[in-house]
């Protein structure tokens, strides 16, 4: 199967006045392109660092890191910003919605900013809102829906500019069991419709039975 | 960019009270220039229209080098054929009047005091329209037909210690150099805005003035508009004509004459400036405060739209999108609530003082000037745009793993 994260000895490490406390140690690791991917680790472990290198959120300190054969280690920061907003979607633990903005706006954002023409946009944003089960409350904004609610338009918005790859911190920690697993079926099924690639952070274990591969995450290395 | 402007103006929305208050800010500085600017540009349009009406006119024609020498030398520079040149001034386009003058000066006398003063022969038809400022305190104004009858400023009638129908003794040199003296009638007593003018002047019918100074000619012609935007227009035409026809005439509008006026008019200026400076720097201050506290409000939010991709540029466009609309809505606001407290003060009214070197008090008003509201409208985007860049700056280079620790 071809990589879409090859990741080679990265090292994360942060500066906390003269204190340098180590994120990441020694990553070397890859996910493959439909893959469905759990990191797991107790807080602390790294997951959302890691999540964050790959997600072109902040570069590492060392080694190398290609997203979809593109070497993101030393990119800056324009260029970041457009794969993120052509190659990658986000769901985050918060939800992370604009408040502002109903649910069918959220899901439509990502597609604004790739420049989308409004038919288009239409069509994608119906289409996601019809899969995550949300049509009914597309004129909704984020205050007047529930935790899952919220957190399936996040995904359906993380889904909405058809990336290569969903990263997904903690997406069923602020959700009940039930809302948690249920969402974790939707992500699943996404994942098997659209051949899209997941990762996401938990230390649920019982949402860790979802992945097709658990990587564990110690103290900033892979412990297995 | 439509995605901006919509999230920008929600956001507006979204904290009523906020954006109530910087409105406010923005409509405060709003009304403070338009009620200012408008108070100044009254004074000015006030003793600009006195200036003119008073004595000045709009446009004076006199023969070359009078403006420069003939304080020294009055009767050297005369305007010969004074009637032909009247009738073809009043055919020209925007000419309301043509009156002649003739000025000189002498020495007036009761028998018991003798004092100096400034004359000015004038055609009291024509010099009805010129002089509407001047007011008759006492008796009345010359009329057509008056020969040998003169009308005192209100401080040289005070001083001779003279009524209407009282006799005075005028003395004075012809235009040959020669002393002449004449008995006239006091008609009136009359008052102008300018102190100065009253304590010196008195007029009598030019044909009066000729006989005393022993000619036919005038020395300055004043012309009266039908308004004083029209100066420079009839300015340009009359010389024009006389550079065709080579004439030995020159023509001075009223702001190079109203010296006191142009340096009232810079004075203000300069206050106006400075009050302009002050309201800007606050409705600044107000915006870059309300912008500073929307940005650390919504960390969590510019977190979020960066991750979803957007570039740096994009939210400083947000940011910069939500103090223009700030400033277009206050702008919008400020300019009714200008106009309406432009119309109200207006409405009563507000009582002046007599200004410094008169004696008339008056009443001023705000005059709506559509340049002080389309200076105060710019202002109101300009300042609200300034305001928003440090904060919009400071919102695109936010960490974007840091924003994303805030809770959305």
């Amino acid at each position: 199967m071809p990589r879409i994260v090859e990741a080679q000895g990265l090292y994360k490490i942060f500066h906390l006045g003269k204190t340098q406390v180590e994120a990441l140690v020694d990553i070397t690791f890859h996910v493959e392109k439909g893959e469905f991917l759990a990191l797991v680790g107790p807080s602390g472990s790294g997951k959302s660092t890691l999540l964050n290198l790959i997600g072109c959120i902040e570069p590492p300190t060392r080694g190398t890191i290609h997203l979809d054969g593109i070497d993101i280690t030393n990119l800056d920061d324009n260029s970041l910003s457009t794969i993120r907003a052509e190659r990658i979607g986000f769901v985050f633990q918060n939800f992370n919605l604009l408040p502002v903005l109903t649910a069918y706006e959220n899901i439509e954002y990502p597609l604004h900013i790739r420049g989308m023409p409004k038919r288009e946009r239409e069509e994608r944003v119906k289409a996601l809102l019809d899969a995550v089960g949300l049509a009914r409350f597309a004129n909704h904004r984020p205050a007047e829906l529930s935790g899952g609610q919220r957190q399936r338009v996040a995904i359906a918005r993380a889904l909405a500019g058809s990336p290569s790859i969903v990263l997904a911190d903690e997406p069923t920690a602020n959700l009940d069991h039930a809302t948690g697993r249920e969402v974790l079926k939707l992500m699943k099924g996404l994942n098997r419709t659209y051949g899209t690639t997941f990762i996401f952070s938990t230390h649920d274990p019982q949402i860790m039975s979802f992945a097709d591969r658990v990587v564990e995450l110690r103290d900033g290395r892979i412990a297995s | 960019m439509a995605i901006y402007l919509k999230i920008a103006l929600r956001n507006i929305w979204r904290n009523k009270g906020r954006s109530l208050i910087t409105l406010s800010a923005i409509v405060f500085g709003y009304i403070s220039i338009v009620v200012a600017g408008g108070f100044i540009e009254d004074v000015f349009y006030q003793m600009r229209e006195s200036y003119i009406h008073s004595f000045l006119g709009h446009i004076q024609v006199s023969k070359k080098g009078f403006y420069e020498k003939g304080a020294s030398r009055p009767f050297e520079f005369m305007i010969d054929h004074p009637r032909r040149m009247m009738e073809r001034i009043l055919n020209l386009p925007h000419v309301r009047s043509v009156t002649p003058r003739l000025e000189f000066a002498g020495l007036l006398s009761n028998g018991e005091n003798t004092i100096s003063f400034m004359g000015q022969g004038v055609d009291p038809e024509g010099e009805k329209r010129v002089s509407s400022f001047l007011t008759i305190e006492d008796g009345r104004s010359l009329e057509p037909g008056d020969r040998y009858a003169v009308i005192l400023g209100r401080g040289l009638a005070k001083a001779m210690g003279v009524r209407p129908g009282d006799p005075l003794i005028i003395l004075t040199n012809t235009v040959d150099g020669a002393i002449n003296g004449m008995d006239v009638e006091v008609k009136g007593v009359f008052y102008t805005s300018s102190k100065a003018f009253d304590d010196r002047t008195l007029r009598m019918p030019i044909e009066t003035a000729q006989k005393l100074l022993q000619t036919e000619k005038v020395q300055t012609l004043v012309i009266l508009l039908d308004d004083t935007r029209n100066t420079d227009l009839v300015l340009h035409q009359l010389r024009s004509w006389f550079r065709q026809e080579d004439l030995p005439l020159e023509a001075r509008p009223w702001y190079n004459m109203a010296d006191f006026y142009n340096k009232t008019v810079t004075l203000f200026n300069r206050q106006f400036f400075v009050l302009k400076l002050i309201i800007a720097i606050i409705v600044v201050l107000s915006i870059f405060n309300t912008m500073n506290m929307a940005v650390l409000e919504r960390i969590g939010e510019i977190g979020t739209i960066r991750a979803l991709g957007t570039k740096r540029r994009g939210v400083v466009m947000l940011f910069l999108a939500e103090g223009v609309i700030m400033g277009l809505i206050g702008g919008v606001a400020g300019a009714i609530a200008g106009y309406g407290s432009a119309r109200l003060i207006s409405y009563f009214g507000i009582p002046m003082p007599p200004p410094p070197g008169a004696t008339i008090e008056w009443v001023a008003t705000i005059r709506v000037v559509p340049e002080v509201f389309l200076f105060a409208f710019s202002l109101s985007l300009i300042t609200a745009l300034i305001s928003s860049v440090y904060p919009a700056y400071k919102a695109s280079r936010l960490k974007i793993s840091e924003a994303l620790r805030h809770n959305v």
